[in-house]
């Protein structure tokens, strides 16, 4: 059958095919359309295209995802075969590297072979499969179907004996990786029964260059004792189960979770390309027109919300990150995007028409399960903190609890359905533009005696500071404000303040729902920035930062923003302030990421470099750190709101810091430094641990702040009162 | 169920309040519908909801500003509005004048019930929802805590607060009620509702019109604020027996209660 003069190489089919005309050749293929019919077959059955009927009957607002088509293109294959976000997770991310690049090298020697046996040889008797090229191929092949297979054990490990508790168990699970390790090792016995019957005869031409299938050679050994006849018939029965395993692989992708195979990169090709997960801002005409708000109804997502349950492969990733799941509370970001996918065909049972054409049901009609409350119950719905772990963790570039705020903001805004506490929020947010309730008049009190520059005085400077609600209102964060201008002064910083002229950023209301209140929050501070001509901000808070810097421009607020930590590393890094002062009792510290200068900003190094600078105590990381750092729970309006579901985030975090051996925490976000400080207090561990903000320390160690208590804290007059 | 109810504007309680001879300055001021009257609102909408049927018609006497405050009552999903809108009026008015002018515009409406907020938190007289009843020659009912109406809506079942317990009173209907903290969980108004409200008929009337002619009884001649608060004194000490220690020299020997 193949090319005569060829004696490095192999007879491919060897053994398979009768003399005369190649019946089992056809029938092979006759099998591999069937196997592709049956995918198709398959992916009706398991309700593919009914899910695509909804994905293309969805309402919501269009979203650009095919824009800079090329750039999403090789962005997709860097990240696929280069596994970047994979590999972020070192177990998961290696054994899943083994079996892809396995499975990948071993379709491209299919391909090789299919090539050469197949087209080049029926049609130019070309027989290139020989030589140095087959060995290479051939040891290639060896290589990478054994790295699939430790892949595979390795997995098998995860799954059957280290048991992480966020890892899913569905029947298909059972299966897969049994699934696959039978193809793989079956490859490997077919190799080895025919290694044993053609080439390990001394006579053989390829018998010295046995070894370059290294595997195979070794499993033939287990066969040196078979009669040719056992060899080939062994061969004959086994190459078929392998031959049938690979096809009904195949089709088993349509049923499973291995459908990501195909759908994950798409969903890579189609990834939001913003730092941040975008949390959009609803037109504001809308509020004025529409007769909705909000998302109750499946087909009021946008086609990507709904499209991205395509692509989720169960890994949990972002169950493993998630700190509601991680304090018990009911929220899975897994179980999220999975809910919506099966519910996806249960509705569609509702609406599919005698066409099978998916159409949307008027509210009266519709008598199946609700996507609020059914399928995503309250409690899930509030107990995500926005900390963006899990669009961080997930490889498929899904956005989980950007799905979660869209209901949100339907119990707010249409039902008035939220945690009670929340409802003085959002009074002292309208009536006094912060979420403490404090009167607005004395937003501006704790900078009484300090001479701190008020815009309204100076007129212009080229900083404006914004303070944001904690550094005005809160008592422990008033102390970090003051640090603040403390060290602005002392290093000549051109700035001022707005005073009693400020308002909250909004992001409070905007991430737990309120729009309205949001839009009304921001659009207040816009117009007083651009009354004053404002072009750059320094803001105390995280949260104010990522409103201010990235979700203004969506209201029309383009502002130069940065965070204080960035500005404090610049100056001190210019030597526009100097640290002499050593400080005292810091022992040993970490550092903890807010959630929104790191996962959402990016700002990991800048914290760290001016605690370095301060050298004062050497720095250590916690277990989770920089882009997979723990929330401290109070973000996405949980500040506000009783954690009565479940243990306690800030305390888990707080122990976090207790395991990691350092002394003191430090923090650049006042809810973090809010948290953590009550997390000490909570765990009674304040003898052994201190929570600090950055600012504090900066203060301190420049000589900027009065009296130092032995805790570190400054203890000035201002904070004292 | 229709039912009327009665809401005043006030300050915000957190909002800064400088007194300016027999007033306030009113500039800068964020404004509010009485907490109190929130929970009015609030029943008389848990009573139409209940009932599925009725009209919630919300009377304010106020100037140009109280409109707000109407909004608001309407967001949250109140029917119409009388807004007694004249400054001169309001300017003067004591609660004996406020309860005139309320009566006169409440006189001609069809209605089951009135609720009105216990008292108003800026100048907290209490005496309005008395007056109002007084002058509609119909039963008053304070402090309400708790509120059942009859299926026939002859009569009303009312717990209402005392001091040290409850009491449940019955009272024929029509009758004023005034709401205590404890009556309901008032609604936040949902976004629809806030746009909606705006659409809503207001009724706009100066007290003439109303044919209101008497005036005050009272007038206010000062106001004043409160003492400035003394700053606190924290007690210091090696640990919590020291200190308690010092707290009980401090209150036997500087303060001199014990
Ligand atoms: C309506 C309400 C709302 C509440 N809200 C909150 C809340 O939001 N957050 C929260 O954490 N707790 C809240 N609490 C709980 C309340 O703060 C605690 O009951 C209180 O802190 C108990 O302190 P203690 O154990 O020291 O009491 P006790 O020692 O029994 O105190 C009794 C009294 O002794 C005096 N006293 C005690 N310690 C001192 C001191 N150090 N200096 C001067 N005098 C002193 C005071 O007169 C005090 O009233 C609330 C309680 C109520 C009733
Ligand atoms: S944002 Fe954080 S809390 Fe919310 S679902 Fe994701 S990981 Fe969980
Ligand atoms: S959403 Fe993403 S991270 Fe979470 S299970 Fe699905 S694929 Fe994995």
């Amino acid at each position: 059958m193949h090319g005569s003069g060829a004696e490095i190489s192999r007879e491919v089919f060897w053994n398979i095919l009768g003399p005369g005309f190649p019946t089992e050749q056809v029938l092979l293929y006759v099998l591999v359309v069937i196997a592709f019919l049956l995918f198709f077959h398959g992916l009706a059955r398991s309700g593919f295209f009914t899910r695509m009927k909804a994905v293309t009957s969805a309402q919501g607002p269009d979203v650009e995802r095919v824009n800079n088509a090329w750039d999403r293109f090789m962005y997709m294959v860097v990240d696929v075969f280069g596994h970047r976000k994979i590999l972020r997770e070192p177990y998961q991310g290696v054994f899943h590297f083994f079996i892809f690049w396995g499975f990948i090298a071993l379709a491209i020697t299919t391909a090789i072979v299919f090539l050469q046996a197949d087209v080049i040889w029926p049609i130019w008797h070309v027989w290139f499969m020989q030589g140095g090229f087959y060995l290479g191929l051939s040891l290639f092949a060896d290589v990478f179907g054994l790295v699939a297979i430790v892949g595979i054990l390795m997995a098998m490990a995860r799954r059957y004996f280290m048991k992480p508790k966020w890892l899913d168990e569905k029947g298909e699970d059972k299966v897969i990786l049994w699934f696959i390790l039978a193809i793989l090792v079956t490859g490997f016995v077919v190799e080895a029964l025919r290694i044993q019957a053609t080439e390990t005869d001394p006579a053989s031409p390829m018998n010295p260059y046995i070894w370059f299938s290294p595997v195979g050679r070794t499993v033939a050994f287990l066969f040196s004792g078979m009669s040719m006849d056992a060899l080939r018939d062994t061969h004959v029965v086994l190459w078929w189960t392998h031959v049938l395993g690979a096809l009904g692989f195949i089709v088993f992708i349509a049923y499973s979770k291995l459908l990501h195979i195909v759908m994950t990169p798409v969903n890579i090709f189609l990834r939001p390309d913003t730092p941040q997960p975008p949390i959009k801002a609803m037109p504001p005409e809308m509020f004025e027109n529409a007769e909705t708000f909000g998302i109750h109804k499946l087909e009021e997502y946008s086609w990507k919300d709904l499209f991205d349950s395509e692509a989720c492969m169960r890994c949990g990733r972002c169950v493993e990150v998630c700190p509601a799941f991680n304090t018990d509370k009911p929220l899975l970001p897994r179980d999220v995007i999975q809910n919506i996918r099966t519910y996806m065909e249960k509705k569609a049972k509702f609406a599919l028409d005698a066409d099978g054409n998916y159409h949307i049901l008027p509210d009266e009609e519709y008598t199946g399960p609700a996507l609020i409350g059914d399928t995503i119950e309250k409690d899930t719905i509030w107990a995500c903190t926005t900390c963006m772990a899990c669009v961080e963790a997930c490889p498929a570039y899904i956005l989980q609890f950007p799905k979660l705020i869209d209901l949100r903001r339907y119990l707010v805004m249409m039902e008035s359905d939220f945690p009670a506490e929340v409802l003085d929020v959002f009074k002292g947010m309208e009536n006094n533009s912060n979420p403490w309730s404090i009167g607005a008049h004395v937003r501006a009190d704790w900078a009484k005696g300090l001479d701190v520059p008020l815009l309204s005085e100076k007129g212009e400077a080229e900083y404006l500071f914004y303070v944001g609600c904690a550094g005005a209102f809160d008592d422990l964060n008033k102390k970090v404000a003051v640090a603040l201008v403390k060290i602005f002064k002392a290093a000549g910083l051109d700035f001022a303040i707005l005073g009693t002229e400020e308002g909250c950023c909004g992001d409070s209301a905007k991430k737990i729902g309120n729009e309205y209140v949001y839009q009304a929050l921001a659009m207040a501070n816009i117009e007083t920035f651009k009354a004053y001509n404002v072009s750059k901000i320094i803001t105390m808070c995280p949260h104010g930062y990522t409103v201010l810097k990235n979700d203004y421009k969506e209201l029309g607020g383009n502002f130069q923003v940065f965070h204080y930590t960035e500005i404090l590393d610049k100056l001190i890094k210019q030597g526009k302030i100097t640290l002499k002062q050593p400080i005292e009792n810091l022992g040993v510290i970490t550092y903890h990421d807010s959630c929104y200068l790191g996962r959402y900003n990016k700002i990991y190094d800048q914290p760290r470099d001016i605690l370095k600078a301060l050298n004062s105590g050497s720095l250590v990381e916690m277990k989770s750190h920089h882009a997979k750092s723990f929330c401290c729970g109070a973000g996405g309006g949980r500040m506000w709101m009783e954690e009565d579901l479940g243990t306690r985030i800030n305390q888990k975090r707080t122990k976090e810091v207790e395991a990691s051996g350092a002394k003191t925490v430090c923090t650049a976000c006042p809810f973090c430094y809010t948290m953590l400080s009550d997390g000490i207090k909570e765990l009674e561990l304040s003898e052994k641990l201190q929570a600090i903000d950055i600012a504090q320390l900066v203060a301190k160690a420049a000589g900027l702040d009065q009296k130092t208590d032995k805790a570190g804290n400054e203890n000035d007059q201002e904070a004292a009162n | 169920m229709n039912t009327v109810v009665c809401i005043k504007q006030v300050p915000d309680t957190e909002t800064l309040i400088k007194v300016q001879g027999a007033g306030i300055v009113t500039e800068g001021i964020k404004w509010v519908m009485n907490p109190y009257d929130e929970f009015a609102v609030e029943e008389a909408l848990r009573q139409k909801e209940k009932m599925k049927a009725g009209n919630v018609t919300i009377v304010s006497l106020g100037p140009d500003r109280a409109i707000e405050a109407v909004r608001t009552g309407l967001a949250m999903g109140a029917d119409t509005a009388v807004h007694i809108n004249d400054a001169a009026y309001y300017d003067k008015a004591d609660p004996y004048a406020t309860a005139a002018a309320l009566a006169a515009a409440i006189k001609g409406m069809q209605y089951d019930a009135i609720f009105v907020g216990k008292q108003a938190i800026d100048d907290d007289a209490a005496q309005v929802p008395a007056m109002l009843a007084e002058m509609l020659g119909i039963p008053v009912v304070t402090m309400v805590i708790k509120f059942e109406v009859a299926a026939d809506k002859s009569k009303a079942t009312v717990t209402r607060e005392i001091e040290g317990g409850q009491a449940v009173v019955e009272v024929p209907l029509p009758a004023v009620f005034s709401a205590q903290k404890g009556l309901n969980e008032p609604r936040y108004a949902s976004l629809p509702g806030i746009m909606k409200a705006k659409k809503k008929p207001v009724d706009v009337k100066k007290a003439a019109d109303l044919g209101v002619s008497e005036g005050p009884k009272t007038a206010i001649k000062e106001m004043s604020l409160p003492p400035a608060r003394q700053a606190g004194k924290v007690i210091t000490g090696d640990d919590a027996a020291a200190k308690a220690k010092e707290l009980a020299r401090i209150l036997h020997e500087e303060v001199k209660i014990v």
